[in-house]
């Protein structure tokens, strides 16, 4: 009886207990129930996450697949500047550095290049050493003064030095098509004066300007006035005052004050959506005092430059590109020759008139980074005057050249050229055969190309 | 016979003293395009550019700059795509209305959000635009900012119109509105692509597609052979749907990377004006996307 009790005692524990013991489980198990649910959603949020990163790391991921250096991290537009000058920064002129550097080859040796000049036109001979020239490193500075002007500079530096090759103001805001720029420029007559020597198509300027302006062109101080009217084609009419000190044409001290005048019209006209020519006539003029023409004289009298351009420019696409490129100049001077030996008790003094001429003409090619290119360059081709004490003097037979290009353009920033040169140009001497290995390269800010 | 001189010299001059409508240089066709849906007949348009000329590597004519010089505006890409001809023609044009600071000078990449834009940078990367991708014509978001901007520019400078205006940008939305609704309904999203040139950018961030790799292995320099096999293997590997490029730029190199592994290749529309049938600027996205569309079937 005893163990009847205890064993209805243990089932009606065990019933209350297992009672208590069922409750328990179903709490527990939707307790469980709700953490499974919201074990759920988490992890369906977190795949949504998750989701939502892969699509983000997938676009990283094509954007970095090419170039891992170059991440397209976009700058807040907040971003401040600091520092001691602020924002002047921001303001800084844009600034590039060209260099021109070439290694030269000649037939000749050096001395017999150094006295190397054009009979009748310049007694001035080849500056180039044979093996490596660095012909300059270019700096170039540039940026908008005010809303009235653009000011430039152009500050080539060599072994020599610095010197200002340019440095000029533009007017931007005068009205009816007109234009002033001033202080140093490279004078708008003629084509390839106005170009800087790293977009010369050759190494070397063409013979006619060597002869009648120097081998860098004329870079002279003074005003310029433009007017582009607004005709149904492009014209282009200049006219500049120049103090007049180039080297060749005028002399450094011919006269005190502005004495060179230029005036010069470009016309252009598009013959098809392709190919476009440009051409127009240029004057210069002044007095001259120089001592280039021939050894121990020195000459006083005036002169005038004549000349025409010409091009011809073929462009259907950038992938190829042929240019024609010719101009004619042609320089009268009259006056006298002295002779600068003061050894000689009475120097000898005679008149001297020169009425000669000369013309380039070229061909360019461009297949995509390759052109290839000739030039052939004449002097004395229809006037050959060159008249002392009203007596004609004869020099020998026309100094000409031919020369042969083929450059090679990594990139619109640097430029590699060979071209050969078969130099006809002292007359009745040797023939020199020169070869150029160029190399041009451009850093920092990126300048306009010309047409 | 005096009065007949007169009344000669008067009717000589008459033609240049009426209001002509305003002059618009437009640098690239899709600009000229827009302003001209914005302003119809009331402005006379001149493009520099034309649309089979690589915008990168144009020169400036002489014949550009006389068109400057008698513009009353002149409206560009911007971010440096023109940098190469543009200032010159702007400064040699001696026009006073179209210098930077002045109304005439209308950039239009001022009204976008460039992407892409580095933060270091030289360029031993190639090409690079400093200021980011410039090629935002292929994002109709940005596309109708610009389009926003033309509108208020135009009003300003030419007030009697400024409703004519508003309500040809009002139009403009609701085309484009419309337009929107037809490009989302083709399935671009997720397909992968080769293109030649950083050119499709904002289309693939606006429709959700990528560009994996460029033929170009910099912005503006024209691919190596051992570059080529790279992509040919790149190609083997993810399977693109296809090899994107332009009616002027990658058709040499696609064709060969075709040869060697079978993918296809889809001539792309780059402008307005590229191919007859794309006259304006809707056209030119729809014709992009159904191409891209129909390349995937």
């Amino acid at each position: 009886m005893k163990h009847v009790k205890i064993f209805l005692f243990v089932i009606f524990a065990l019933s209350i207990s297992a009672k208590s013991y069922g409750a328990d489980i179903e709490s527990r198990l939707k307790a469980l129930e709700e953490t499974i649910k919201q074990q759920a959603k988490t992890i369906e949020e977190q795949q949504r996450v998750i989701d939502e990163l892969k699509k983000e790391l997938n676009n990283l991921g094509q954007k970095e697949m090419v170039k891992a250096d170059e991440k397209p991290v976009e700058i807040p537009k907040t971003q401040k500047i600091s520092g001691l000058f602020g924002s002047s920064a921001l303001t800084n002129p844009n600034i590039s550095l060209v260099l021109n550097t070439f290694a030269y080859s000649s037939n000749l040796n050096q001395s017999e290049l150094e006295i190397r000049n054009i009979p009748g036109y310049i007694k001035e001979g080849i500056e180039f050493r044979k093996g490596f020239n660095l012909e300059s490193a270019e700096l170039y500075l540039f940026a908008p003064v005010d809303p009235y002007f653009n000011l430039y500079a152009t500050i080539p530096v060599s072994e020599e030095g610095a010197e200002i090759e340019e440095a000029y103001f533009v007017t931007t805001s005068l009205p009816a098509g007109f234009q002033i720029k001033g202080g140093k420029f490279k004078s708008g007559f003629g084509r390839i004066n106005a170009q800087h020597p790293h977009y010369w198509d050759f190494v070397d300027i063409p013979l006619p300007y060597k002869a009648f302006l120097g081998s860098e062109g004329i870079s002279e101080k003074g005003m310029q006035l433009t007017y582009l009217p607004k005709f149904p084609f492009y014209t282009l009419l200049g006219a500049e005052i120049l103090q007049g000190e180039n080297e060749i044409l005028f002399g450094p001290d011919a006269k005190a004050g502005p004495h060179a005048y230029t005036v010069f019209a470009k016309a252009s006209f598009d013959l098809t959506e392709n190919s476009t020519i440009l051409l127009g006539p240029s004057l210069m003029k002044g007095k001259t005092k120089t001592d280039s023409i021939t050894e121990g004289y020195e000459f006083k009298g005036s002169s005038t430059l004549y000349g025409f351009e010409f091009t011809s420019k073929w462009k259907p696409s950038k992938k190829q590109s042929f240019t024609l490129q010719s101009e004619y100049l042609y320089r009268r001077q009259e006056g006298e020759l002295e002779g600068v030996n003061k050894e000689l008790p009475d120097p000898i003094l005679k008149t001297l008139r020169r009425a000669q001429d000369g013309l380039y003409f070229q061909g360019i090619y461009q297949l995509g980074r390759w052109r290839i290119g000739a030039r052939y360059e004449v002097l004395d081709l229809f006037k050959k005057d060159y008249v002392l004490d009203g007596e004609h003097i004869s020099f020998g037979t026309k100094p000409w050249r031919a020369s042969g290009i083929m450059d090679f353009k990594p990139s619109e920033f640097s430029q590699i050229r060979l071209q050969y040169n078969h130099d006809k140009s002292a007359r009745n001497g040797k023939t020199n055969h020169e070869l150029f290995l160029q190399l041009v390269f451009g850093i920092g800010a990126h300048s306009a190309h010309p047409f | 016979m005096k009065r007949i001189i007169i009344l000669l010299i008067i009717s000589l001059l008459v033609p240049s003293l009426a209001y002509a409508g305003l002059k618009v240089v437009a640098t690239l066709p899709w600009i000229g395009s827009l302003a001209k849906e914005i302003a119809k007949d009331r402005i006379e348009i001149t493009t520099l550019i034309k649309p089979n000329q690589d915008p990168h590597y144009a020169e400036p004519k002489p014949s550009m700059i006389l068109a400057a010089r008698k513009a009353d505006i002149i409206m560009f890409n911007g971010l440096d795509l023109e940098i190469g001809y543009l200032p010159r023609i702007i400064e040699s044009s001696n026009n006073p209305k179209i210098q930077p600071g002045q109304k005439g000078y209308f950039d239009c990449s001022k009204f976008i959000t460039p992407i892409e834009k580095p933060i270091t940078l030289d360029r031993s990367m190639g090409d690079v635009h400093p200021l980011g991708n410039p090629h935002y014509h292929f994002s109709p978001e940005n596309v109708f900012k610009v389009a926003e901007g033309m509108a208020s520019l135009l009003s300003d400078i030419d007030p009697d119109n400024a409703t004519f205006y508003q309500k040809n940008l009002q139009v403009f939305k609701e085309r484009l509105e419309e337009k929107k609704r037809q490009w989302s309904s083709l399935a671009l999203k997720g397909k992968r692509y080769i293109s030649y040139h950083k050119l499709f950018e904002y289309m693939a961030e606006e429709f959700g597609f990528q560009i994996i790799a460029y033929i170009e292995p910099k912005p503006g320099i024209p691919p190596s052979a051992g570059h080529i096999d790279k992509l040919v293997d790149i190609i083997k590997d993810k399977k693109p749907d296809a090899i994107l490029i332009t009616a002027v730029a990658g058709k040499k190199e696609a064709d060969s990377i075709r040869q060697r592994t079978g993918v296809r290749v889809i001539v792309l529309p780059h402008d307005v004006g590229v191919e007859k049938g794309i006259e304006d600027w809707f056209s030119m996205i729809d014709e992009a996307l159904t191409r891209l569309h129909k390349g995937n079937n």
